[in-house]
């Protein structure tokens, strides 16, 4: 299974108003894996973007986070201090907005909001590159010299400062290919561009198309891609076309320019073609070896290159790096299992119903410095449930402890007015209000909550334990690697003004805004609505995001736009595997993107499934109801429309919220809330019709048909 | 039932520039009574200029506009273009009569012929200049034409209770009578489902579906003959867009209406149009009937507009590819321009004769098979 990326566990939000306390998301739990897309699809006032918001830490002030946990990157996002979701938010976690206009400043010319968020990202990455590469590598060191207490912590220590440089040097070898290399493809795209235009008569006042073909054919001098004669010739070519290129634009004839053009464009074609080097290899080489390269073809240069970083210094820190994993997950594995005696101690201290102040706190701090203890430093991926459990358990205790305290003033208060209520009774009135309910805390449920994160740890270390014989040391070993390889690049990337504006201007076209160079200077309101949107999108790729949280993108805009802005998204979710949350109310744009997809109806989860299911097989009368009220293209009855508006949420219904609206809704519907009942392992929904007694409804006609259809088809409705 | 083969609205040449912006270029089309017509493209392509034309919130450039026979709005553009054009020939041929080797008298004589048929020519065009300005003065509001706009929040004034909104039209037509009035609007709500007691309200109570039924009543309580919905359903989630469809379709055939439909939701323009044109930077470059549209696009865009719909259906998204336009690569109009061509009966695409008969051949095979 991949990685979970981020998993939310019944979360429970609430908003204070002056009419009551409106319940917006009600206990619901999801997980999003790496690399997917999850869809949360359901009516405006779901909570839907609530949900996406608590993600982000953005609610608004009126909220009440009443429970539950979100966990991204071993941290409870709901529990994260302001300072340190300023690292978190836009960085990693990036958000495209509803409504465009209100995420963009209005007084701020488009070009500086799209680099803003660059220049000043840009350092501080650098900045948290160069400590986490330094952090890890000095607890690699310290590992390294534990696992070989005979050699000594000299030799580690030496050994990793060497790979410090040689990673280094390795990265920007690699920085400098990639940036030729990228240029050289840019380049050849724009020239074959120019070249239709000019054969189709149409290539008219596009100076700069020429200019960027200068500039970027200028970029790609690098040793591994144009060298050598390759280079003069190019540079030859590029100093007559600027010579002959203004006075032709004005001639609107292009003999010499195309005649140029052709010729670069084959220079790079051949310089793409090229193999590229084994850079790790070479940064060992150069650096170790101090002596310039040496003169042979790629292929035979890599081998060698190879050949003499393992002998040299791989093999062996390779070596050394597996035993001190291995050492590593020994040692904590050992911290883990008195944890789980810990735990199983210190239970006695939560048991019962009386608990002593002193001892549950000293009992949690020990816990506590335990479990922080036994995390692994060398583990890449974090382990979610070891890294929350402090913060967890700290707050559930205080909670009881605060909530003692504060159950004497509520039940005083309570007391009181059920007096007075009692005594207008007696007295024979009938009073016009009512008693509000008690606000005491539920002290057995935070008790058992106690126990339950407790129970919860030690059940999760049990298992870490068993699966300790199996763990896949040589993919850790790559995992870390590749780590390192991430926060050197990190380091190494350095972000000027210009490349921030070269990187936005790229962005703009990619997101597809023409004239990108009169756009880059112009104000919000001179875009139109669509325009806007494509900013923002732009905006919130350009920090190079982990989690993308899409809060219905393209609601505004118009069906191309829609299929160039999704197939955009969607090719940054395989370029750069990106985890996407895609947020939405139509089920249509939903079938593109999504691996999974889950309905939401007044703050639950309705029904959940990958996409096949919930197109293919639709369980909830809510996914139903979505379905059918949706036309396609050979709907020809009459659309079935959801009557009635969703619920009042500061009065939430007892039993199913869409009873209501639901013509299939039984009675136990109104009685009582239908629980998840899980239909295949990736399908479940929330529906009393899913029980083993219910009566067998069939799904509206309109959908069984569309599914039939598409089932006929094999899914190639309108496919000639 | 209403008669279908009767026009309702014609549109001739529209054309409505905005400085050198031209927004609409040459539309033509008619709407018979009785049919929803949709107009698709993607923003700004025209598609609510041609909208906001028709019913004269512009001053449109070039061309006229027909309801029921009658020339409701006219540009005088084309005829200004068209004396410029002849007073230019005029003087190429006076030059080319200066060089050739005729007799003074000879010379004379042709000037003044020319002179005089220019004169005519000249105020021919005047004349049609001052009857299309006088047309278009005439009729200054036209109620039998109403709007549906597509921000229920923006277009609905939030200093007005629902009933003011609904009878300032008929009150602005003369309509004095505080209980017709009323009686009027109330009509009106029950016909969009909401209920009486809504009219006291404001706009901001009311949800975004309902929101967008006040603006249906506050078009059908004119009891209009054509309505042009601009966009009604883009700004609603899912399930009120079908209650706000189906409403639509209610009154069109309870009231007999006919309704221009403006929309880039195809799906929702598919299922309910009779006929669909596409317009592409402010050319209608294909119009037919709306099943044979989607059956056998032609138009290169149209194909590409096909392509770019979402479907609930995951199978075929994933093997769904999408088609790009470039009008560069897809066309060569460097010696012949291209116009509005009936391929098919009732089936226009714009293209120019070349392609004309590679479409037509395109039917022709794609009808055998």
């Amino acid at each position: 299974m991949e990685e979970k990326k981020l998993s939310v566990n019944n979360l429970v939000i609430s908003f204070r108003t002056p009419g009551g306390k409106v319940q917006a998301v009600r206990n619901i739990s999801f997980d999003l894996r790496k690399g997917e897309t999850l869809a949360i699809v359901g009516e405006s006032g779901s909570g839907k973007s609530v949900t996406s918001k608590a993600i982000l830490g953005i609610l608004a002030g009126n909220s009440i986070v009443e429970g539950g946990s979100i966990i991204y990157d071993g941290m409870d996002l709901l529990k994260v201090g302001e300072d340190e979701f300023y690292r978190i938010r836009g960085d990693r976690i990036a958000m495209i907005f509803q409504d465009p206009l209100s995420s963009l400043n209005p007084i701020m010319q488009i070009g500086k909001q799209l680099t803003e968020a660059m220049l000043l990202k840009g350092k501080a990455r650098q900045k948290s590159s160069r400590t986490a590469f330094n952090t890890t590598l000095d607890r690699l060191a310290e590992a390294m010299a534990a696992a070989r207490p005979s050699e000594g912590a000299q030799k580690a220590s030496q050994m990793c400062k060497n790979f410090d440089r040689f990673e280094m040097k390795h990265i920007e070898l690699e920085k400098a290919y990639g940036e030729a290399h990228e240029a050289a493809g840019e380049a050849g795209d724009a020239i074959s561009d120019v070249l239709f235009h000019i054969e189709k008569n149409a290539f008219e006042d596009q100076k700069y198309s020429l200019k960027e073909i200068i500039r970027l054919s200028g970029e790609t001098v690098n040793e591994y891609v144009v060298s050598g004669s390759d280079r003069e010739r190019l540079k030859k070519l590029l100093e007559e076309l600027k010579s002959c290129m203004n006075s032709e634009i004005r001639k609107k004839e292009y003999p010499e320019t195309v005649r140029i053009l052709k010729e670069l464009s084959g220079i790079l074609e051949s310089a793409l073609k090229k193999e590229q080097p084994d850079f790790s290899s070479m940064g060992c080489y150069l650096v170790d070896s101090g002596k310039p390269l040496p003169d042979m073809p790629i292929a035979q240069l890599n081998s060698f290159l190879k050949e003499y970083a393992d002998e040299h210094f791989m093999n062996e820190f390779r070596a050394w790096m597996r035993e001190a994993l291995e050492y590593n997950a020994k040692t904590y594995n050992d911290k883990k299992k008195l944890v789980i005696d810990a735990i199983g101690e210190r239970k006695q201290t939560f048991a019962g119903t009386d608990w002593d102040k002193k001892a549950c706190q000293d009992a949690a701090a020990a816990l506590c410095s335990a479990v922080n203890e036994s995390i692994d430093p060398l583990e890449v991926e974090k382990d979610g449930e070891a890294y929350t459990f402090a913060e967890t358990l700290k707050a559930a205790v205080s909670d009881y402890f605060e909530g003692i305290q504060k159950n004497r003033k509520a039940v005083a208060l309570h007391d009181k007015q059920q007096k007075k209520y009692d005594g207008l009774k007696a007295r024979g009135k009938e009073p016009g209000w009512k008693v509000p309910p008690s606000t005491a805390v539920d002290l057995d449920l935070v008790r058992d909550n106690v126990n339950a994160i407790l129970d919860r740890m030690a059940a999760h270390y049990q298992e870490r334990l068993e699966n300790a014989k199996n763990v896949d040391f040589v993919g850790r070993m790559s995992g870390l690697e590749e780590f390192f390889k991430e926060n050197a690049s990190g380091v190494v990337m350095r972000i000027t003004k210009r490349m921030a504006k070269y990187k936005a201007l790229k962005l703009m076209e990619e997101v597809g805004i023409t004239e990108t160079r009169k756009r880059y200077r112009q104000y919000p309101f001179e875009f139109s609505g669509g325009m806007r949107q494509r900013i923002v999108i732009a905006i919130a790729l350009a920090a190079n995001p982990d989690i993308l949280i899409c809060d219905e993108p393209t609601t505004a805009l118009d069906v191309t736009i829609q299929a160039q802005i999704l197939e955009l998204i969607n090719k940054l979710k395989k370029d750069r595997n990106l985890s996407i949350i895609f947020i939405t109310h139509d089920l249509g744009v939903v079938a593109n993107m999504a691996d999974r997809i889950a309905v939401m109806y007044a703050g639950k989860i309705v029904e959940t499934g990958t996409s096949e299911d919930v197109f293919y097989s639709p369980a909830h009368p809510y996914t139903w109801a979505l379905l059918s009220a949706m036309p396609d293209l050979e709907t020809n009855e009459r659309l079935e429309a959801i009557p009635g508006t969703p619920p009042n949420m500061i009065y939430p219904p007892v039993g199913d919220a869409f009873a209501d609206r639901n013509k299939y809704a039984l009675k136990i519907d109104f009685e009582m809330q239908p629980p998840m009942f899980q239909i295949s392992e990736t399908h479940s929904a929330a529906t009393w019709l899913l029980h083993p007694d219910a009566p067998k409804v069939e799904p509206p006609k309109i959908v069984t048909d569309r599914i039939a259809r598409m089932k006929l088809k094999g899914g190639a409705i309108n496919a000639e | 039932m209403p008669n279908k083969d009767e026009t309702l609205l014609r549109v001739e040449h529209l054309c409505q520039y905005f400085k050198q912006n031209k927004a609409v270029d040459d539309v033509s089309f008619e709407i018979k009574k009785g049919e929803v017509f949709g107009l698709v493209g993607e923003s700004g392509c025209g598609k609510t200029t041609t909208g906001r034309s028709i019913i004269k919130l512009y001053d449109i450039t070039s061309g006229s506009v027909y309801f029921k026979g009658e020339r409701i709005a006219a540009g005088t553009r084309s005829y200004k273009l068209n004396i410029e054009a002849a007073k230019k020939k005029y003087e190429d041929e006076l030059k080319e009569l200066e060089q050739s080797g005729r007799s003074n008298e000879e010379k004379d004589k042709l000037r003044r012929e020319k002179k005089e048929e220019l004169d005519r020519y000249i105020a021919q065009q005047k004349q049609e200049i001052h009857s299309a300005r006088a047309d278009h003065r005439k009729h200054k509001v036209v109620t039998d034409i109403q709007m549906i706009f597509q921000d229920p929040i923006a277009s609905l004034d939030p200093r007005m209770t629902v009933g003011q909104i609904i009878a300032e039209g008929l009150r602005i037509r003369g309509e004095k009578n505080k209980k017709e009035l009323d009686e009027k609007v109330y009509q009106a709500l029950e016909m969009v489902g909401l209920v009486r007691e809504h009219a006291g309200r404001y706009p901001h109570e009311f949800s975004g579906g309902q929101r967008q039924r006040i603006g249906v009543a506050r078009a059908v309580v004119m009891n209009p003959e054509l309505i042009i919905a601009d966009e009604p359903v883009s700004a609603l989630d899912v399930s009120i867009q079908a209650q706000v469809i189906n409403l639509l379709d209610d009154l069109r055939h309870k009231m007999g209406l006919t309704i221009l439909f403006i929309a880039h939701d195809l799906s929702v323009v598919k299922y309910f149009s009779d006929r669909i044109g596409v317009m592409y930077f402010g050319k209608l470059v294909e119009l037919a009937d709306s099943d044979e549209l989607f059956a056998h696009p032609l138009h290169p865009y149209t194909k590409s507009l096909l392509s770019a719909i979402p479907l609930p259906d995951p199978e075929y998204e994933k093997r769904r590819k999408r088609i790009t336009y470039v009008p560069l690569r897809d066309h060569d109009y460097t010696v012949d321009q291209p116009t509005l061509r009936e391929v098919l009966p009732g089936h226009f695409v714009h293209c120019n004769q070349a392609e004309f008969e590679r479409y037509r051949r395109e039917t022709g095979a794609a009808d055998e098979a």
